[in-house]
Formats: C-alpha cells, structure tokens, sequence
C-alpha cells in the first residue's frame, strides 16, 4: 500500500498542497486499514462460524518456527501468502480481457467507495503541518454528491459480477452472473428509497453532515425513520450478497456462481471485493441510521473537539461498525437462504411498496414538522411502520411462503402455458 | 479541483492496488497447463452445448423495471437535498422563484403518486410475477 502511495506522488507534486498529502495519508491508511481488516473478518467470521456449530475454528496458526500459537491470528497471513503463491490460470475457453477486468473493476470499485464515507468526526486542528483548520475524517471533505458516490460506485459492482459470469464462458458462471445481477439491480430500488428518506431529513447527500445532524437533534435515523432503517438494512444485506441472498453463490446449485471458473489471486479479488461490500453496508448502516460517531452522554455532539474527544468519536464509530459486521455473521449462521422468487417477490412486492410508504412518511413529517408536537414526528413513522408490516405480510404471503410450489394444488400446465411473459391474462 | 482530486487519487490507488496483487501474483505464480485444466468446469462430465445461449426473458424485464423506477427515484434527490438546505427551497420562495414551499412538497408528492400508479399497473400485469 505505501509503495503504491510513493508511485502516484510525483505525479501529483506539482501542486504540493499539505491538503493533498493529508488526503494521500488519508488513503493509505484507508487502502492499508480496509485490506487487514477485510483479512482479519474472515477469521472472525471463522470463529463465528466454529462457536456457532460447537468446533474449535481456526486456532493453530501463531508465529512461524516457533510454538506460539497466538489464538491462530496468523491465519489470514498465511491464507493470504498461499493464495498468492498459487498458480494464477487461465482456462482457455475464458474472454480473456473481460476475464481479468472483472475481478480488477469490483476490487477498485469497492476500495474508492471509501473516498465519500468518513471513518471519524474531524481531528482537531494540527499546528506542525501547516494545515490550520480541523482535518476531516474523509477523503474527499469537498465532495457534495457524497451518497451518490457510494451509490455509483457500489453500482458497478454489478459490472463485475456480470463480466466476470460473462467472460468465464461457463454455464454455472454464466446463470450465477445473470441471477446476482438481477438481485443486485432489484434492491437497488429499495436501498436508494431507504436513503433519499435520510437524505430528505438531514437535507445533504455529505455522510458526514448526515451523522452531524443525527448528533445535534440526538435522535438517529433509525428511530425516526424505522421502516426506513428496516428496508435499507434488508436491500444491504442483498446488495452485499450474504446470507440470506446469497443466492448468486448458492453452491449446491450453482457451484461458485460466477466465480465458478477463478481461481488464485483473481479469486481473492473477488472475495476481498465482497466482504469490502459487506464492510461498506456496516459503514453506510452505522452512518446512516445509528447515528455515526454519536453517542449519548459520551461523544458530544459539537462540531469543536478535542484530540481525546476526536479518538473516543473514532472508537465509537469503530464499535458500532464492528457490531453490525458480527450481526451480519450471526444472521449468515442463523438463516436459510431465500429461493429466487422469493428474493424477486420480496424486492419487488414488500420492499418497494414500503420503501415508497415510507419516502412519503418522511418527506409528510419533515413537510409539516413546526407544526406537529415532537411526539407525534415519533409516533407517525412508528405507525407506518408497523401498519406496513402487517399488511405487506398479508397481502404478499408467498414472499415468505416457504412450501415447495408443487405442494400447493395440481399444476394447471394449460393456464401457465397461456400466460406470456409478461404474465397478461 | 480541489474537491474533486482526492477522489481522483483514490480511484487511481484503488486500481494501482488490484492490478498490483494481480501483477504480483502472475510474476511468483508458478504455471503448469493441462488439458483438462483447459475444460470448463461442469461437475466433472464433459462440457456440453455452447454457454452463450438464449436465457430468459425475465432477467431483461427486471432490467427495464430497474431502469424505470431508478431513474424516477433519482428526479427525487435534488428535491430531497433542497427540501431543508438553507440555500435550496427556502432561497427559492424568498426571492420568489417558487409562490411557497407548500406548491414544492406537492409537486413532489404528485410525482411519487405517478411512480405508484407506474408501479400499481407494472403489479397488474404481472411483471413482478417471477414463476
């Protein structure tokens, strides 16, 4: 990572602004920080895995040469160091330019998501290097389309997926890039709706203004807003393709999914750029609904701080994200897979209704806010909420409905064969 | 510029990191070709058909479905971003762009009800029905 830092700087030293070393700084410790935690997740989800279903995970690896076990920490330098000595291929029948941009274009794509998502409040200001005012905890303090950054880019994820199905020239690659592909686009919808609520409320798409205003009203999106936060937080889990949506690695149908044909360091792209997906949800979560860096009675919630206050907001930030990634390991372990109608079903005919229910809560509230008591603001969505439950849970019953559809009543093949795609009587 | 360079630094690390480990790997890798590595894999039988074939007609009606209510939703963020901004609506109605705030948040409102009637009929005619 900091090789790669000193071979961009010369290109950029004709405009030596302390700025844009502290934004170089910025991204190294980002880019270095994101790849050892990415490393560093696996083997907690492998504990997780193993305290689940009552095994000793990994626990062997240490220091080399040496007894020293250490708890097995070594693991993931070990997986990492066999991973890359082991034979990059090829196969023949593959497109070999799409081939290898895939896993190049998801890995890049989901480390620069990071240049909008903040990973603190601000540092104090720092006298030694000539930068006067308080330093950001972002890349890119400046940019003002911050959320559609994220979204943009988390976007072409699904470039990946597709190229990478595509190029592979594999039948199993090849449905698993259709499949994810039309998951990945299908709860789009919902995860943007769950995010122009929160936009509508905080009135900027900046993450870090959205958490300073969490901070300064104290009452997080996520209690505002909870249909809202409910459907964001189910669209992510979709979007960062775990367990329940796996389905584009659904293995005992589709063996790897469109990462059926990679194997080597192409493969740990792919796997580095998905549990990256997993972090970047944990993140756009915690910065979103549950109030950032903000913690009653501990953070504050003023714009000035001290080095202390500055260190404490990072590790509450830290805390929060940490907790939401072991909620996303715990569901992993937890919950079957979805089928794929589903998963379609529940994007289409619960998720959107209720992302639009709740996009016209929030836009009614913050519309009519000075003249509604504080209590009512409160009350408003949490009756949405639940009247939404309850009637999407009535009228779309299949998308929970887990009986095989053969069981349901003979197969009218004449009616099914008469419908058309579109399904018009 | 100025806002925008980090980002642009960002992405141009991001790639020089993939394409890096990617570089990295192919030089130390060691390489043995053969035959049957070549083959696609198919849980062991040997490869049958050609894989670009037709696919279903429902993977493209999701498409468009996508592009149709992503592009709605993204009419929705300026309005969104400008609804409490101090520099958005409220500037609006003050220097009289706008006759009042009430005329803004309906014409939003009428919008969303248009995606609703959109999505009421792409319901009925079963687009959403995946069988």
């Amino acid at each position: 990572m900091v090789a790669a830092t000193f071979f961009i700087f010369p290109m950029t030293s004709f405009l030596p602004s302390p700025s844009t070393i502290a934004a170089l700084v910025k991204i190294g410790l980002l880019v270095g920080g994101l790849m050892t935690a990415a490393a560093y997740l696996v083997l907690v989800e492998r504990w997780m895995a193993a305290w689940v279903q009552d095994r000793k995970g990994p626990n062997r690896v240490g220091i080399p040469l040496t007894k020293i076990k250490l708890f097995g920490l070594g693991q993931p330098l070990a997986d990492g160091l066999k991973i890359i000595l082991k034979e990059d291929f090829t196969p023949k029948h593959v497109d070999k330019v799409l081939y290898t941009a895939a896993p190049l274009v998801i890995l890049a794509a989901s480390l620069a998501i990071f240049a909008a998502i903040p990973f603190g409040s601000v540092m104090p200001p720092l006298k030694i290097a000539g930068l006067p005012d308080p330093v950001p905890f972002l890349v890119a303090p400046g940019l003002d389309v911050g959320v559609l950054w994220v979204f943009a880019l988390s976007s072409i994820a699904v470039y990946g997926v597709l190229l990478g199905g595509w190029a592979s020239n594999n039948k199993y690659g090849f449905l698993g890039g259709l499949r994810s592909s039309a998951q990945l686009v299908a709860y789009e919808i919902p995860l943007g709706l769950g995010l122009l609520g929160v936009v509508l409320a905080a009135g900027s798409l900046k993450l870090d203004v959205i958490m300073n205003a969490q901070a300064k009203s104290g009452t997080w999106y996520a209690f505002a807003q909870p249909l809202g936060f409910v459907v964001f937080l189910v669209a992510s889990f979709a979007e960062a393709a775990r367990l329940p949506f796996d389905l584009p690695e659904a293995e005992q149908e589709l063996v790897g999914g469109y990462h059926t044909e990679y194997s080597g360091i192409k493969l740990l792209l792919f796997l580095v750029a998905e549990f990256l997906h997993m972090v970047t949800a944990a993140f756009l979560i915690v910065i979103m609904f549950l109030g950032g860096w903000h913690l009653w009675g501990v953070t504050g919630s003023s714009q000035e701080v001290t080095l202390l206050g500055a260190v404490l907001r990072f590790a509450v930030l830290s805390a929060k994200i940490f907790a939401v990634i072991l909620f996303f390991m715990l569901v992993r372990w937890s919950w079957p897979r979805f089928r794929f109608d589903q998963l379609m079903n529940l994007a289409w005919k619960v998720m959107l209704p209720l992302g639009l229910a709740n996009l016209v809560t929030v836009a009614a509230v913050e519309e009519f806010r000075s003249h509604l008591p504080g209590w009512v603001a409160i009350a408003i969505p949490w009756a949405v909420f639940f009247v939404g439950w309850i009637v999407s849970g009535l009228l779309t019953p299949s998308g929970t409905d887990n009986t095989p559809i053969r069981t349901r009543g003979p197969l009218d093949v004449e009616r099914e064969l008469s419908h058309d795609y579109a399904g018009a009587r | 510029m100025d806002a925008i360079l980090p980002v642009l630094l960002f992405v141009l690390i991001a790639a020089a990191v993939s394409v890096g480990l990617l570089v990295f790997a192919e030089l130390i890798g060691p390489r043995r070709v053969t035959a049957v590595k070549e083959m696609p894999y198919e849980s062991g039988m040997d490869p049958a058909h050609d894989t670009k074939r037709r696919f279903d007609v429902r993977f493209h009606l999701v498409a468009i479905t996508f592009l149709v209510f992503d592009v709605e939703l993204l009419f929705l963020y300026p309005w969104a971003v400008a609804s409490r901004s101090p520099a958005g609506i409220e500037a609006a109605v003050t220097d009289g762009l706008v006759s009042g705030r009430g005329l803004v948040f309906a014409g939003a409102m009428a919008f969303t009800a248009l995606v609703v009637v959109g999505f009421a009929y792409d319901w009925r005619k079963g687009v959403f029905r995946w069988r």
